[in-house]
């Protein structure tokens, strides 16, 4: 069989086989689709087509499904407070449920690899093992950011403050968007390890080769790992911004190495084995979209027909993320809980290769995604802008009684050094007895005096230990006076 | 108010302009126009983003020491506070969750309440419980009948 003939086939192969989406979880049926693109392929592959949009109908269809969305209400502008937060703390679960799907399933197919005899399991004396192991390793602290999500959005609903339900929103955006970039490249490490595996079984390979292209490929992930892992926001956004060009390489590099395979297996007459096998892998990543054969199939539409349509963010004829994931995502931005350039990496990998090259995503697509001028000017209050990226942070809950607060549950995602807050040196100095504020001479009116006599004859006289969302509450009450801005950063040391 | 302006600046003389602005000649005189309006609510009508609730209760207290009313700014504070944790009133079932909004309220009066007034602010409060007010009870301001039973002015 001729070179030639032999990538018709595979094109065939993939169409066929490579499109089915990778044993969805049961129940999730109606469930919203997270990236990894589930449910996206269908209308990708021609079977079951969104209507297809023209270009130039784009803008005008934005519009419509602008006006339809302002109409509805929720996470709308005018919206009011609770409305809206509301409406972000729903988005915020769901999110974290579609998330946590994409990372059950690689957990599955991580299983399954672990224990594959033929492949990683037994080759090379278990030498790959390690390599699942690494994924393992990296599922543990995403699954551990998503349940501390859930736990805060859980927390929030308990508040009754809709200024600390937000804040306690906004802790859990940071956990939620770093393991939602996590899972992106977790996808791609386990399609490189179903590739290793595949490759493994089949011996077409040399072992210790591809032993070594494993270790570079994970020397490529581990960075942008372990800076998502760091939740250090600083770190987590420039990597989110990174991740793109970053599964742009890993892409390339997947397919140099089947194409290494194929060549291989050509010389070794196996042909026709390697057409069931390793090109007719289902892929769990992105990167289903962005190989060149699958490519190939929708040529000219690729980068050019980017455009919002009624169901979702389109490309050519083929969704990249449905229209009930841009408008949970829309929520999150606008409410400040995820930052648009993650939630934009995210879409420009699901978009593909194409996308990656290019930094931007379109304009309509990024206001669909609930970027304007508060969401900007929200980024640059709370960056650099007023000087608020030098002012010193602050526990709201005084140090000097964290055993109380963790006697009354302030640990882990909740641990009061959560809640601190940067105040400017006067404010500072103020609230803790100095400046010339004090009109009256019999109050001291010093913050963690203040707030602790509070919160323990509060407690004396309901009779009981307080739970964390009552003390939230208080606190968050008795911050208001004070004028202390109800936006939390974590303590970071000095 | 996160940019902290509140602090910046000579407080006392911006609280007066704004007073006077208002028309009033005092503060307490601004406030009881707005009896039972927690603090927070009248500091953001003097100033959004430049005054600061705790500043208006520390100016509130200055101007009872001199006129000799503290007691009376204490049941003042009271009111305010108890419209923002026990706005229904005094509960009908006194269950737990209900127990703690009454709680919340009487520690962030006493958290609220100067030296010199904690310990009769603790006697009012025990009372509060042992000879519970009629349910939906919500003083409207430092005048309030039983609110002055409970903390009488010394003189009296």
């Amino acid at each position: 069989m001729t070179s030639r003939s032999l990538v018709v086939l595979l094109v065939l192969a993939l169409l066929s086989n490579g499109c089915a989406p990778l044993t969805p979880p049961p129940g999730r049926g109606t469930h919203l689709r997270y990236t990894h693109g589930e449910g996206a392929m269908a209308a990708w592959a021609g079977s079951t087509d969104e209507p297809t949009l023209l270009e130039s109908e784009g803008p005008q269809r934005l519009n419509r499904l602008q006006g339809a969305r302002e109409a509805v209400g929720p996470g709308g502008a005018e919206a009011p407070e609770w409305q809206s937060t509301l409406a972000a703390h729903l988005a915020l679960l769901r999110a974290v449920d579609e998330v946590s799907a994409s990372t059950r399933s690689v957990s599955r197919e991580l299983s399954r690899l672990r224990a594959s005899q033929q492949g990683i399991a037994g080759a090379g004396n278990g030498l790959f093992v390690r390599y699942v192991e690494y994924g393992e390793r990296q599922l543990l602290w995403m699954d551990a950011e998503l349940a501390a999500a859930a736990r805060l959005a859980t927390a929030a609903s308990q508040v009754e403050e809709p200024g600390m339900q937000l804040a306690l929103l906004h802790l859990a955006g940071p956990r939620l968007e770093a393991a939602m970039m996590g899972s992106l490249l977790l996808a791609v490490w386990c399609d490189f390890l179903r590739l290793t595996d595949d490759v493994l079984s089949r011996r077409f390979y040399s072992v210790e080769r591809l032993f070594m292209d494993m270790d570079r490929f994970q020397k490529m992930l581990e960075p942008a790992m372990k800076a998502l892992a760091s939740l250090e926001p600083a770190q987590v956004e420039a990597t989110a911004d990174d991740v793109p060009a970053l599964v742009g390489h890993l892409t390339g590099e997947f397919e140099a190495l089947r194409e290494t395979v194929r060549r291989g297996a050509e010389n070794l007459q196996k042909a026709l084995v390697l057409k069931e096998s390793v090109e007719a892998l289902t892929l769990v990543s992105a990167l289903k979209f962005t190989l060149p054969a699958l490519r190939a199939a929708a040529p000219a539409t690729l980068g050019t027909g980017f455009m919002v349509g009624s169901g979702g963010v389109m490309m050519g004829t083929r969704m990249v993320v449905s229209a009930e994931w841009v408008e949970m995502m829309r929520r999150l931005v606008r409410a400040g809980v995820l930052s648009l350039p993650a939630v934009s990496a995210a879409v420009r990998i699901q978009a593909g290769q194409v996308m990656m090259a290019h930094g931007e995503l379109p304009r309509g697509v990024r206001e669909a995604l609930g970027e304007g001028p508060e969401v900007r000017a929200m980024r640059v209050t709370g960056r650099t802008g007023a000087g608020m990226a030098r002012r010193p942070r602050h526990h709201v809950m005084p140090e000097e009684f964290r055993e109380w607060f963790e006697q009354r549950g302030f640990t882990g995602e909740m641990d009061i050094d959560q809640f601190c807050v940067r105040l400017e040196q006067a404010h500072h100095q103020a609230i803790h007895g100095g400046g010339n504020w004090k009109l009256g001479r019999t109050w001291p009116g010093e913050w963690n005096r203040m707030i602790m006599e509070a919160l323990s004859k509060a407690e004396s006289r309901t009779g009981r230990m307080l739970t964390p969302s009552e003390v939230l509450g208080t606190v968050a009450k008795r911050m208001q006076d004070y004028g202390i801005p109800m936006k939390f950063i974590p303590w970071r040391g000095r | 108010m996160s940019d902290g302006r509140a602090w910046q600046g000579n407080v006392k003389a911006r609280l007066y302009e704004r007073v006077r602005e208002r028309g009033y000649d005092s503060l307490t005189a601004f406030a009881e126009a707005r009896p039972a309006v927690p603090l927070h609510l009248l500091a953001e009508e003097l100033g959004k983003d430049d005054v600061a609730g705790v500043q208006v209760l520390s100016g509130l207290l200055a101007e009872a020491e001199r006129r000799k009313q503290v007691t009376r700014f204490v049941r003042d504070v009271f009111a305010r506070l108890w419209s923002q944790s026990v706005p229904e009133g005094w509960p009908a079932v006194l269950d737990d969750a209900n127990r703690f909004k009454v709680a919340e309220a009487l520690g962030s009066w006493f958290a609220y309440t100067p030296e010199t007034h904690k310990e009769r602010v603790d006697q009012a409060s025990d009372a509060l419980f042992i000879t519970p007010p009629p349910s939906g009870w919500r003083p409207l301001g430092p005048d309030d009948e039983l609110l002055l039973t409970l903390l009488p002015d010394e003189e009296a």
